[in-house]
């Protein structure tokens, strides 16, 4: 048996804190956006996770890769600042453009729709850059975690 | 005709002294409020870490848990059981062990696992075979497994330390991963996980609190920690190159919250010597075992269910009745 007081006190917390857990569940659902340059990137497909440390590879105290290295276009402007999987997307049907493309572009204009698979995108772009600095992992199960 | 030759004259086996009587004072509501005190450095520590969501979490978390529980109460028409505050335990101990940005669908369903589920179907407080936040964890840990992967919850977290959720480093890329984890930065907090489960200082604080207070047995927490101790001890020294040093996994994952405030719980714990002892040992072994050669990151959650399983089994272990019941 529990006394009134202690009820009441039950009472209190479970009714101030769901509003206090309702507001601060709305409030950081409105507030949270993803930042414009991501700390890390979780990789998901049929080989498991690939955690990718996007700030490490970016930044000038980590290994100062210049943005253009890795997000590219046939031109290089802000375009080309996307995320990777809007173009190589890995639901990518053989001859459709990806829906990116259409932001831009009228689908007249975009003559080669043949985009690189994510999977494979990744795989060449990870593992050359890997090779030429001979630095990094090279074994599949240091990136990928099944 | 006095009392006592009346009540032996009706066969009656149980006799008691007079009162008055004196109550210690000391209560479930006492019990749960002050393990809820011993826990809020870890928790106040977390909600710093991780700011808003954490909050959200850790409050949605407790008051559904109570909700769930007044429901309860209402449904199996019994007197109301949420003031003794171990509702509101259960819902803190949960929240302590997620990510903080658990989605709240997963908070509603994971409370309700533990209160309904947990503890009431089995007839309420001290009925409960399992402990019902442990087996809260492992029913959404199998049901959504990427909920409790730490790094994926907190990609867009950069705090101060080596963003990489240790345990699960050690398991997946081998003990060369975890060398930046120093063992004073990780008693401090410096590593991702649980809203409350990462500052080892502040856990540990709690515990001894609690085990001076009486409100747990230190019989369990210190087998727990010397099982995990030497199980690590014994793998490490076997291949070094693929199983971590013991403080390692003393101060990451699960361990420390397990051992001071999981494996703790009552009615899933034995209450003789040398059962705690078997049972917190039993459970430190396991919990590395599973880590180190098993398929999950942490043991700690099944290690304590599995634990709480043979616990009544333990329990047999105990001193001969004097006398004979005729």
């Amino acid at each position: 048996m529990t006394s009134k007081k202690e009820l009441r006190l039950a009472y209190a917390l479970a009714i101030i804190l769901f509003v206090v857990g309702v507001l601060s569940y709305a409030i950081a659902a409105f507030s949270a956006k993803t930042p414009d340059s991501p700390m890390r990137l979780m990789f998901k497909g049929v080989a498991g996770k690939v955690l990718f440390d996007h700030k490490t590879h970016t930044q000038d105290a980590g290994y100062g890769i210049a943005c253009g290295q890795c997000h590219h276009h046939p031109e290089e402007d802000e375009a080309a600042l996307r995320a990777c999987g809007d173009c190589h997307s890995f639901t990518e049907k053989e001859d459709a453009f990806p829906e990116a493309c259409a932001d831009c572009h009228e689908s007249d204009e975009i003559e080669d729709s043949k985009i690189t698979k994510r999977v494979d995108a990744f795989h060449s772009q990870c593992i050359n850059c890997h090779k030429e600095n001979e630095a990094g992992p090279e074994k599949c199960a240091s990136c990928h975690v099944m | 005709m006095t009392t006592a030759e009346a009540m032996m004259s009706n066969h009656n086996k149980f006799i008691v002294s007079h009162a008055p009587f004196w109550h210690d004072g000391s209560s479930i509501t006492e019990r749960s409020y002050h393990i809820m005190i011993a826990a809020l450095p870890a928790v106040l520590f977390g909600i710093v870490q991780y700011g808003l969501p954490a909050i959200a979490v850790v409050a949605f978390s407790v008051s559904c848990a109570i909700f769930w529980e007044l429901a309860m109460n209402f449904v199996t028409k019994r007197s109301l059981t949420i003031g003794d505050g171990n509702a509101a335990l259960i819902g803190l101990l949960f929240a302590m062990l997620v990510p903080a940005t658990l989605p709240w669908w997963a908070v509603l369903t994971g409370t309700f696992v533990a209160v309904i589920i947990g503890k009431q179907i089995f007839g309420g407080i001290g009925s409960n075979a399992f402990n019902p936040v442990v087996l809260a964890i492992a029913i959404l840990m199998v049901s959504w497994k990427d909920l409790f992967d730490f790094d994926e919850a907190l990609l867009n977290y950069d705090l101060e330390f080596t963003m990489l959720y240790p345990i699960a480093a050690l398991k997946h890329f081998g003990p060369e991963s975890i060398e930046s984890f120093t063992a004073g930065d990780l008693l401090l907090g410096k590593q991702i996980g649980g809203i409350g489960a990462t500052f080892g200082l502040g856990i540990i604080l709690g515990g001894i609190y609690l085990i001076i207070r009486g409100f747990i047995r230190w019989e369990i927490c210190l087998t727990f920690l010397l099982g995990v101790f030497a199980a690590a001890f014994i793998f490490n020294i076997y291949d070094g190159s693929r199983f971590a040093g013991p403080v390692f996994h003393i101060l990451t994952g699960y361990t420390l919250i397990g051992a001071f405030f999981l494996a703790t719980e009552d009615s899933s714990s034995p209450v003789n010597l040398i059962p705690m002892l078997v049972y917190g040992a039993g459970a430190g072994v396991l919990t590395v075992l599973i880590r180190n050669i098993g398929a999950h990151v942490d043991g700690v959650i099944y290690a304590i269910l599995v634990m709480n399983l043979v616990n009544p089994l333990l329990d047999k272990i105990r001193p001969k009745a004097i006398g004979k019941v005729g």
